[in-house]
């Protein structure tokens, strides 16, 4: 690949490198394998940067890294996405503010929302990721998942109804 | 509109994502529904919730210099990207990131017709390289009474060691270094999981300047002149964050004292 589209890659795919490493992380429930699997996907993403185009990068970019988790989770479990990241969630000094840390409650609840969303099965743990951390538009999210805008309006609403019950937010149970 | 309309669209309308009229339907039917209501701001307080609450990790910096160096290797046709766990054989690692650097070096030559990279440039070398596993630190320390003496005779001024680290900043040890042709001294802090790396040297008393920001390649450059030294900083962590760190470090450094 010609120099120039080495430093063209770098220059549009690397800023979202946070993002994607965030999204690996709660794809894959650790940050251990979410670094060998973003490395694994940015080197794919530049050998299939021909095929980029003109669109959104960082959305380009996602829907790779969220591929390769997914494959990583065929190689090397056979059920379904991990649900461990609630373990990290508990430990300290991982990405936590230290301002969090002197509050017991907030990082209680920090645990329990990390927690409630690790439980989610994968469709719908992606979708809140990609959303509520990503802030990213339904018809983004809909590129990186790969479903259409009104499947990703659908497992949204369906993954909060469920995040407002495990968080005791809901009015009614969950149907 | 009915009721179980008006649930399944809460979410999009939360999100920005209905159109006007849409929105306006259900603005009007929750003035009349208090059950659609209390679903209403329980779907705000969730994500305000999640906002708050959900963890968002940064890519380590170790992560990104070894994405960094891995795309600079000359790709090969039919080339295969290395196995994931490939990159622990670091020593190559780092010889592929030096070589990358060098070559930087040699562009920086072609295209400034000068042998000398800029300062700025030698800084976020030694900045990436002393992110490859064991350059971090030579003194791996918490404690400034262990990290700064140790930089006796070592190099020709006692650098600044503020402690910072119930600032957000811990200090993590310190190194050796060599910038613009002589040993420095570098100063190691970390702010979450990133790297901060403060370069020291000294320089004439009378020449002071307020600390300047510079990006290259994603990193993050400070540099200023105060109380006979010069000081550089290189990371990654947020611009924000590295700026509150150089104004921390100022307040607190006093002066230096050249050798």
């Amino acid at each position: 690949m010609a120099q120039r589209d080495v430093e063209a890659f770098e220059r549009l795919m690397l800023p979202h490198l946070d993002d994607a490493y965030g999204l690996a992380c709660h794809l894959l429930g650790n940050e251990h394998d979410a670094q060998d699997v973003v490395q694994d996907a940015v080197l794919r993403a530049l050998r299939y940067f021909d095929g980029y185009g003109e669109g959104d990068p960082r959305a380009w970019l996602l829907a790779i890294v969220r591929n390769c988790c997914h494959s990583w989770h065929r190689q090397h479990r056979a059920d379904r996405l991990s649900v461990s990241y609630s373990d990290a969630a508990d430990s300290p000094n991982l990405h936590r503010t230290p301002e969090a840390d002197t509050h017991a409650i907030q990082s209680s609840e920090r645990a329990a929302i990390g927690r409630a969303v690790a439980e989610l099965p994968a469709e719908f743990r992606e979708v809140i990721v990609l959303r509520e951390i990503q802030e990213m538009s339904y018809k983004e999210i809909s590129t990186v998942v790969g479903v259409p805008i009104g499947t990703v309006m659908s497992r949204l609403a369906r993954a909060r109804k469920r995040l407002t019950v495990s968080l005791g937010l809901s009015v009614r149970e969950a149907s | 509109m009915r009721c179980d309309e008006c649930r399944d669209l809460l979410g999009a309308d939360a999100d920005g994502e209905l159109m006007p009229e849409e929105s306006n339907a259900i603005r009007e039917h929750l003035a009349s529904c208090s059950q659609c209501t209390a679903e209403h701001d329980a779907m705000r307080e969730l994500s305000r919730r999640l906002k708050d609450g959900l963890d968002r990790p940064r890519a380590p910096d170790v992560l990104k210099a070894r994405i960094r160096s891995s795309l600079a290797r000359p790709t090969l046709p039919g080339a295969s990207a290395p196995a994931p766990r490939a990159w622990r054989t670091s020593v190559l690692a780092a010889g592929v990131m030096i070589a990358a650097l060098s070559a930087t070096a040699s562009y920086a030559v072609a295209r400034r017709g000068t042998f000398e990279p800029s300062v700025g440039e030698q800084v976020l070398s030694s900045h990436i390289r002393s992110l490859m596993p064991g350059h971090l630190t030579d003194v791996a320390s918490n404690d400034l009474h262990n990290v700064k003496p140790w930089f006796n005779g070592r190099v020709d001024l006692s650098p600044n060691v503020p402690r910072l680290d119930s600032l957000g900043y811990p200090l993590v040890g310190g190194r050796l270094d060599y910038v613009s042709g002589r040993s420095v001294a570098a100063v190691v802090y970390t702010r979450r999981q990133h790297v901060i790396n403060v370069f020291s040297w000294p320089i004439d008393r009378g020449d002071a300047s307020a600390a300047s920001m510079s990006t290259e390649h994603g990193y993050h450059l400070a540099h200023w002149r105060a109380g006979g030294a010069e000081y550089w900083v290189a990371s990654d962590v947020s611009e924000p964050d590295l700026r509150r760190f150089v104004e921390l470090f100022e307040r607190a450094g006093g002066t230096t004292d050249p050798k």
